[in-house]
C-alpha cells in the first residue's frame, strides 16, 4: 500500500512537471510584456507599464520599438491575415464536405484510392505545399501572358489562399466524414420515397445534419489559415501576413511587444476555451434534465423529479477565479508600494539608461580627447600646426608609447 | 456515372464534381508533379524556358550529393549533413515525445475520472491553439544570452557566466519537442481510451506486474495511436520551419532552411524544388515504414 502512495506521489510530480513545461514559458513570456525595458525578460525587472501594448518606445539610443497599438505592418498583416483566413473557409468547407458526401458513395478500391488521395496533404511538409502551389502558378502566368491570369499567378494572396486550401480541406474532410459515419441513410431513402428531389433531400437533411460539422470544421479552417507559417512564408510573395511579420519581426531582434502580441492572443484563446467549456457543460447538462423529464412523465416517479431540481451549487472555479484576483490585487499594490508602476517610475529608469548612456558617450569622448591631448603634448612633432597631418603620418602611432610619455615629461 | 448523377441530382453532382476534381488535381496532384518535373530541369531565366536548353537533368540532385563543381570535397558534406541531421534529430525528438506523452495519455485516458480529464484535454489544446512562432518565441525568452535562465543561474550563483543555450542546440531541440507534442497526446488518448479496463484489471489478479501489463496489453492495443502519434510528429518536426527560424543558432541548419535559402535567397527555384522532393521522399519512407512496423493502414495513421 506504502508503495502506491509513492507511486501516485511520483505520477502527479510527472503531470505537474509536464503542465509547468507546456504552460511555464507562456506564462513567463506573458509576464515579459509588462516589463517596461527593451529586452523581454524577468529578472532585471524595471518598471510595470503598459506602454508594449500601446505606443511602444524610442529608445535611449535611437532605435524605435513599436508597441502593438501603432505597429501598422502588424496591422496591414492581421488584415491579410483574417482575409486569407475567410477565403480558406469559403473554398476549403465545401470541397470537404463534396469529397466526404461522395466517399459514401465510391466503393472498394476506388474508394481506398480516393481516400488516400485525399489525406495525402496532411502528410505533405507544409513547406513543400507552399513551393509547389508557387512554382506551378508561376508558370501558368509565364504561359498566360499579360492580364488576368499573370496577376492571378503572381497575388499572394491568392497563391496563398490555394496553398493553405490545399490541407485544410483535408482537415474538414476528416471532420465530416466522422460526422457522416453515423447518419442514418434511411432518412435519405424515405424523403425519396415521399417525393422529394435528390437537391431538396440534400438541402432539406444533409446539410441540417451535417451543421455542426460545417460550424466546427469552418473554426478549425480558419484557425488554422490564421497560424499558418510554413505554406505561406513561400506562397505569400512579396505580400505579408500576421505569422510573417511576426517571424521577420522576432529574426530581427527579440521585443517585448511579441509577448504582448502573443499574451492578446493566449487571452482570445483562452476565453474561447472557457466559453466552448461552458456551452458544452450547459448543452449536456440540459440533455440530462431532459432525459429525466422523459424518464418521469413515463414512470412518475417522483425521486427522478425532486433530483432534478437540484439547488444551486456555486461552481468550483469561481475559488480559482477569487484567488486570482485577490493575488493580482495584492500584487499590483506591492508594485505601487514599491514604486514599480506608473510614469514616475519609467522616467527615473529612463533617465538612468540615459544618463548610463551619456556616461559611456563621455568616457568615450574623454579618451578620444586625452589621447589626442598626450599624441600631442609627447610626440615628437610637437604643436599644434601639424594636427592636420595626424592621420597622415604613419609613424605617428608606432613611436606613441601610450600614457607613460607624460610621466616622462 | 450515371448513378452518381441519380443519385445526387444534376445541380449537387455538378458540386461535387467541380469541387473534387478542384481539389484533387489541381491543388494535390498538378502542383507536385509539377515541381517534381521542375527540380529535373536547370535554372534557366523565365525567358529560355521551353527552348532547346530547357532539358531534362539531374544536375540539382548532383549537386546535393557532390556538392558545387567549384568545392574541392568530393561529397557535399554540408547540405548531407544537414539533411541527416534533420533526420536523426527528428526522430530523436519522436522519441522523447513518445516517452513524455506515455504517462500523460495513460493517465487521462484510464485514471483520472473523466471531469479532471476532460479539464486536462481542455488546457492541453490552449498552446496548441497559439501560434508555433509565438511558443518559439517564449522559449527564446528564456534560453537567450540574456534570458530568463541563464539570469536566475547567474543570479543564484550556480554558474559565473551564461551559458549559449542556443548556440549549443539545446533552445532548438527543446523548441522542437515543445512545438509538436500535443500531436502525440491526442492519438494515444484516443487510442489508450477504447482499451477495456477489464483486462488491465484480469491483468492485475492474474499476477501481472505494471510493467508487464503495458508492454503486453496497453502497447499493442494503442499502436494505432503511436504509429499515428509518431508519423504527425515526425512529420511536421522534419517539415518545421517556424521554430528553427526562431531558436537555432547562426551556423546549424534545418533542411527546411536549406530549401527557403535556395528558394528565396538565390532564386534557384529548380534546386529548391529538387531538395523539397528530397524531404517528401522522407517523408514517404517514414510512413511507408510506419505501416510496415506497426501493421496499420494510411486511414488509421490519419484520423
Amino acid at each position: 500500500m506504502r508503495s502506491q502512495y509513492v507511486l501516485n506521489f511520483l505520477l502527479g510530480l510527472y503531470i505537474f512537471i509536464f503542465f509547468s513545461y507546456l504552460f511555464g514559458p507562456l506564462i513567463i513570456m506573458s509576464i515579459t510584456a509588462f516589463n517596461s525595458a527593451e529586452f523581454p525578460s524577468i529578472t532585471p525587472w524595471e518598471c510595470f507599464s503598459w506602454r508594449w501594448f500601446n505606443e511602444g518606445k524610442i529608445a535611449y539610443d535611437g532605435q524605435h520599438l513599436a508597441g502593438l497599438a501603432t505597429d501598422w505592418r502588424l496591422r496591414d498583416g492581421l488584415i491579410k491575415s483574417l482575409m486569407i483566413g475567410i477565403g480558406v473557409v469559403i473554398l476549403s468547407v465545401p470541397i470537404g464536405m463534396a469529397a466526404s458526401i461522395v466517399l459514401t458513395q465510391v466503393h472498394s478500391r476506388l474508394r481506398t484510392i480516393f481516400y488516400s488521395i485525399s489525406i495525402m496533404p496532411v502528410l505533405f511538409p507544409g513547406v513543400i505545399i507552399g513551393i509547389s502551389t508557387v512554382v506551378l502558378w508561376d508558370r501558368i502566368a509565364t504561359i498566360g501572358g499579360e492580364g488576368f491570369v499573370a496577376d492571378l499567378g503572381r497575388n499572394g494572396i491568392f497563391l496563398t489562399i490555394l496553398g493553405q486550401t490545399c490541407f485544410i480541406s483535408t482537415y474538414c474532410f476528416l471532420i465530416f466524414v466522422a460526422r457522416l459515419q453515423r447518419f442514418d441513410q434511411t432518412q435519405e431513402e424515405a424523403a425519396l420515397d415521399l417525393g422529394a428531389s435528390q437537391t431538396q433531400v440534400f438541402f432539406k437533411i444533409l446539410i441540417p445534419y451535417l451543421m455542426p460539422a460545417i460550424a466546427s470544421s469552418a473554426v478549425i479552417a480558419f484557425l488554422a489559415s490564421f497560424e499558418n507559417y510554413n505554406t505561406t512564408v513561400f506562397s505569400i510573395l512579396s505580400d505579408q501576413t500576421l505569422t510573417t511579420v511576426i517571424a521577420s519581426k522576432v529574426r530581427l531582434g527579440i521585443s517585448p511587444a511579441i509577448s504582448a502580441l502573443a499574451l492578446v492572443i493566449i487571452i482570445l484563446t483562452v476565453t474561447a476555451a472557457i466559453i466552448y467549456e461552458f456551452l458544452r457543460r450547459r448543452e449536456d447538462r440540459r440533455k440530462k434534465e431532459k432525459q429525466d423529464q422523459l424518464i418521469y412523465e413515463e414512470t412518475k416517479d417522483s425521486r427522478l423529479k425532486i433530483e432534478s431540481k437540484k439547488k444551486f451549487r456555486m461552481p468550483k472555479s469561481i475559488y480559482v477565479i477569487l484567488f486570482t484576483l485577490i493575488l493580482s490585487f495584492f500584487l499590483f499594490n506591492q508594485l505601487i508600494k514599491k514604486g514599480l508602476y506608473g510614469s514616475e517610475c519609467v522616467i527615473a529608469a529612463e533617465t538612468e539608461k540615459k544618463s548610463k548612456f551619456s556616461d559611456q558617450l563621455k568616457l568615450l569622448q574623454q579618451n578620444a580627447d586625452s589621447l589626442d591631448d598626450k599624441s600631442l603634448e609627447g610626440g615628437e612633432l610637437g604643436g599644434n600646426k601639424d594636427y592636420g597631418d595626424i592621420f597622415g603620418d604613419s609613424n605617428l602611432f608606432k613611436d606613441f608609447g601610450g600614457f607613460d610619455t607624460k610621466e616622462d615629461d | 456515372m450515371n448513378y452518381f448523377f441519380n443519385k445526387n441530382g444534376p445541380l449537387i453532382s455538378t458540386y461535387f464534381i467541380i469541387a473534387i476534381v478542384f481539389w484533387l488535381i489541381f491543388l494535390i496532384i498538378i502542383p507536385q508533379l509539377y515541381m517534381l518535373d521542375l527540380s529535373f530541369r536547370p535554372n534557366l531565366p523565365p525567358l529560355l524556358r521551353g527552348g532547346s536548353d530547357d532539358v531534362h537533368t539531374l544536375v540539382h540532385y548532383k549537386h546535393f550529393i557532390f556538392g558545387s563543381e567549384s568545392s574541392d570535397d568530393t561529397y557535399n558534406y554540408v547540405d548531407i549533413g544537414v539533411f541527416f541531421n534533420t533526420i536523426f534529430t527528428a526522430v530523436l525528438v519522436t522519441i522523447i515525445n513518445l516517452c513524455f506523452c506515455y504517462p500523460i495519455a495513460f493517465y487521462m485516458a484510464k485514471m483520472a475520472n473523466p471531469n479532471t480529464s476532460r479539464l486536462l484535454i481542455v488546457s492541453l489544446i490552449i498552446p496548441f491553439w497559439i501560434n508555433e512562432l509565438l511558443r518559439s518565441f517564449a522559449l527564446r525568452i528564456l534560453f537567450a544570452g540574456e534570458g530568463v535562465i541563464n539570469n536566475i543561474l547567474v543570479g543564484s550563483g550556480l554558474i559565473d557566466s551564461g551559458i549559449n543555450f542556443i548556440a549549443m542546440d539545446i533552445a532548438l531541440y527543446t523548441g522542437l519537442t515543445y512545438a509538436y507534442i500535443l500531436l502525440m497526446i491526442f492519438p494515444l488518448y484516443n487510442a489508450l481510451e477504447s482499451l477495456d479496463t477489464n483486462q488491465l484489471e484480469a491483468a492485475k489478479d492474474l499476477g501481472s506486474s505494471t510493467f508487464r501489463t503495458h508492454w503486453r496489453i496497453v502497447i499493442p492495443h494503442a499502436k494505432a495511436g503511436i504509429a499515428s502519434g509518431c508519423t504527425m510528429v515526425f512529420m511536421l518536426t522534419a517539415g518545421a520551419l517556424a521554430t528553427p527560424v526562431v531558436l537555432s543558432s547562426p551556423n546549424t541548419y534545418w533542411f527546411t532552411q536549406l530549401i527557403y535559402q535556395w528558394f528565396n535567397m538565390n532564386d534557384n527555384w529548380s534546386r529548391g524544388s529538387a531538395y523539397s522532393i528530397l524531404l517528401l521522399s522522407v517523408s514517404v519512407v517514414f510512413v511507408l515504414l510506419m505501416m510496415r512496423v506497426f501493421k496499420v493502414k494510411i486511414g488509421e495513421i490519419i484520423r
